[in-house]
């Protein structure tokens, strides 16, 4: 097979969106408003940068508000979507042709929004590579029992290995949209970036193997990941934090929030670019079905959580029931009412292949993670061992800007790539299209 | 569509992925070594000061003990920069009505101090106590040179935080006896310590190097 002439009709519709010189005043619009929000992003950056972390709510005893939540929070997507896109790579699963492109982007960025979090909430951010273990004149190495040291190793592991993921996949669509673009400028963009794809049987044996090597990469990340960010709580003798069970519970309930984001972006994509062809009512069907069986996981650690509680020492009964009851006890319900019951809606098959209600479970699921994170964080840190230390906490508008800031940079490049890379595999539907007709 | 890419296109990208990261590795290595040069850490460059002083004459030739101007230095963190009067106890008699000294007299009729300038500043996080280092056998020389053959004073150790820990780590060989603490140019007879000293520093050395030690 070589280039235009193995091009099927699958892959060419998919193709016709990058390539299409016009993408309509929605795509603008919304475009405008995420540029809006990283507008937001730059001035609250700047502030913490130019003022210091003095103008976020926290202070002792929240020594981490919502940078560390954020953090969490993004790494929750980056994980659950990449580590999703990894083994439907490996088990060669028909879904991969639907979903693989997008959650492996979506991925990459909140891996990216993620990163940011660490960085400016170290108080002297332009020293950040101090975490880094390189020769300095100060001749002394990191302290690698530091959680900062752990955030440097998994984030940047994790920036590159969902980067390679993401563009190895990319390489053959690139190729392709670089012979059908209709302009000599965008046909030598893409060219380069395909760098020299000629769709030999070659190429597509190495490209095979290192795709499924990048795929088999993400899988110790899971573990890796979100284990570090839980341990970073749980290494700590804050009471409701010190526990083992907690990177098992930031592991199940990222997954429900990488799956829920892929249906979320699913489901938004196949509308808004006409998409159905390809992501079906079989694929929606059985994405929301994962999302629905992971927030049941997600669902049975939340009663976990609080059962291991009753049989752990008072202090951490304590912790846990203040969590519930104390003045912080709206996110906590928050979380289990939007991470647990809202996907319950897609027990029903019209509702999971519909627009609405993934739309509704993907935020759902998401705000509710976050009312998690916030509420083990602040929850968590509320009521420390000293009476004299229980204060509340506020988070200022700076902070609020952060976040609604990266969700901007993330809706984005999220739209920046829609318009300019094809959003779902060609290579893969071309794929299917001949083993269908086989 | 006309051909996209020349026949030397793939040579030139391939060059250019060499060049990028040959590029990465020799901005890497010129930062590196930049951040152990001479300028990097201001060696060797003297400061305009006040009155054009010279260590040279003083400590050199006329072998003024270093104590008489840095009068602090046995008991305080910082040496003491020599007062107006410090000054006067000689140049009340000689050199009365030079210019150049007029910066002296300004100081001591106003009752201000000489504004000289540091040649050898630490930052503020870092805690430095001359005392503690002169009682515990480190000379002048060792940090600050031959100062007594220096016209402009300048510096000649980078007084990195590496350096700093390079003498904090092993104390036991720069050390000196207490009595030639403030000699230029001491060469010991036995270059080895005395096997008491050694076993103290061997356990003295986590002290030495504790973050708190000197950054409080």
């Amino acid at each position: 097979m070589s280039g235009e002439a193995g091009t099927a009709p699958a892959a060419r519709r998919i193709a016709d969106a990058p390539l299409s010189p016009r993408f309509g005043p929605l795509w603008r619009l919304s475009l405008g408003l995420s540029g809006l929000l990283i507008l937001t992003l730059a001035v609250t950056l700047g502030a913490s940068w130019l003022r210091g972390v003095g103008v976020w709510g926290v202070n002792i005893p929240f020594v981490w508000g919502f940078d560390l939540i954020n953090y969490a929070w993004w790494i929750g997507v980056a994980n659950g979507a990449s580590l999703f896109a990894a083994i439907l790579v490996l088990r060669r699963h028909d879904l991969r042709t639907a979903v693989n492109r997008f959650a492996e982007g979506a991925a990459l960025m909140a891996v990216l929004c993620a990163a940011m979090f660490p960085i400016i909430h170290l108080g002297r951010p332009w020293l950040f590579y101090w975490t880094f273990p390189y020769p300095a004149t100060f001749q002394v190495w990191p302290q690698f029992r530091s959680t900062l040291t752990w955030d440097f190793w998994a984030i940047s592991t994790h920036a590159v290995i969902t980067s390679l993921l993401w563009y190895v996949g990319l390489i053959p669509d690139l190729a392709t949209l670089r012979d059908r673009a209709r302009s000599l400028r965008a046909a030598r963009v893409y060219g380069i970036l395909a760098l020299g794809w000629r769709f030999s049987l070659r190429q597509w044996a190495y490209h095979q193997v290192a795709y499924r090597t990048a795929a088999i990469l993400v899988l110790p990340l899971i573990l890796v990941m979100q284990s570090t960010v839980a341990f970073e709580f749980a290494s700590t003798l804050v009471p409701g934090w010190h526990d083992t069970r907690l990177p098992l519970q930031f592991v199940a309930s990222g997954l429900t929030q990488g799956l829920a984001t892929v249906l979320l972006v699913a489901a938004i994509l196949r509308r808004s670019l006409e998409l159905g062809f390809v992501i079906d009512e079989e694929d929606m069907d059985l994405l929301g079905k994962l999302v629905l069986a992971s927030g049941l996981v997600a669902g049975y650690l939340f009663l976990d959580e609080i059962l291991a509680a009753f049989l752990a020492e008072p202090v951490r009964r304590e912790a846990m029931l203040n969590r519930w009851t104390g003045p912080y006890a709206g996110y906590a319900a928050a979380a289990a009412l939007l991470a647990v019951l809202v996907p319950q809606l897609l027990w029903k098959r019209s509702l999971r292949t519909g627009l609405l209600v993934p739309v509704l479970a993907g935020i759902g699921v998401n705000a509710g993670v976050w009312c998690d994170r916030f509420s083990l964080l602040i929850g968590g840190l509320q009521k420390d061992y000293l009476p004299s230390m229980w204060r509340s906490y506020t988070p200022t508008l700076v902070e609020t800007g952060l976040l609604a800031g990266t969700i901007g940079l993330f809706a984005a490049l999220l739209l920046l790539f829609a318009r300019f890379l094809p959003v779902v595999s060609m290579f893969e539907a071309r794929h299917d299209e001949h083993m269908e007709q086989a | 569509m006309a051909q996209l890419f020349t026949p030397r296109a793939t040579v030139r990208f391939r060059a250019a992925i060499i060049l990028v990261l040959a590029g990465g590795l020799a901005i890497g290595a010129l930062l590196f070594f930049w951040a152990r040069s001479d300028p990097a850490w201001n060696l060797g460059k003297p400061a305009k000061q006040p009155i054009p002083f010279q260590h040279s004459l003083h400590a050199g030739t006329l072998g003024i003990d270093c104590r008489y101007c840095h009068s602090t230095v046995e008991r305080a963190a910082a040496a003491g920069m020599p007062s107006a009067a410090a000054c006067l106890t000689c140049h009340s008699e000689i050199w009365q009505g030079a210019s150049l000294l007029e910066p002296v007299r300004t100081s001591a009729a106003l009752d201000i101090p000489i504004p000289w300038l540091s040649v050898h500043r630490l930052p503020a996080y870092a805690y430095f106590h001359h005392g503690i280092h002169v009682s515990a056998g480190v000379a002048c020389e060792s940090c600050h040179g031959r100062v007594d053959t220096m016209r402009e004073t300048v510096k000649t150790q980078t007084l990195s935080m590496g350096w700093c820990l390079d003498c904090h780590r092993d104390p036991a060989g720069r050390i000196r006896p207490q009595d030639a603490v403030f000699s230029m140019g001491w060469t010991p007879h036995d270059s080895s310590a005395p096997e008491e000293v050694k076993a103290f520093y061997r356990e003295a050395r986590s002290r030495l190097t504790d973050c708190s030690t000197c950054h409080r």
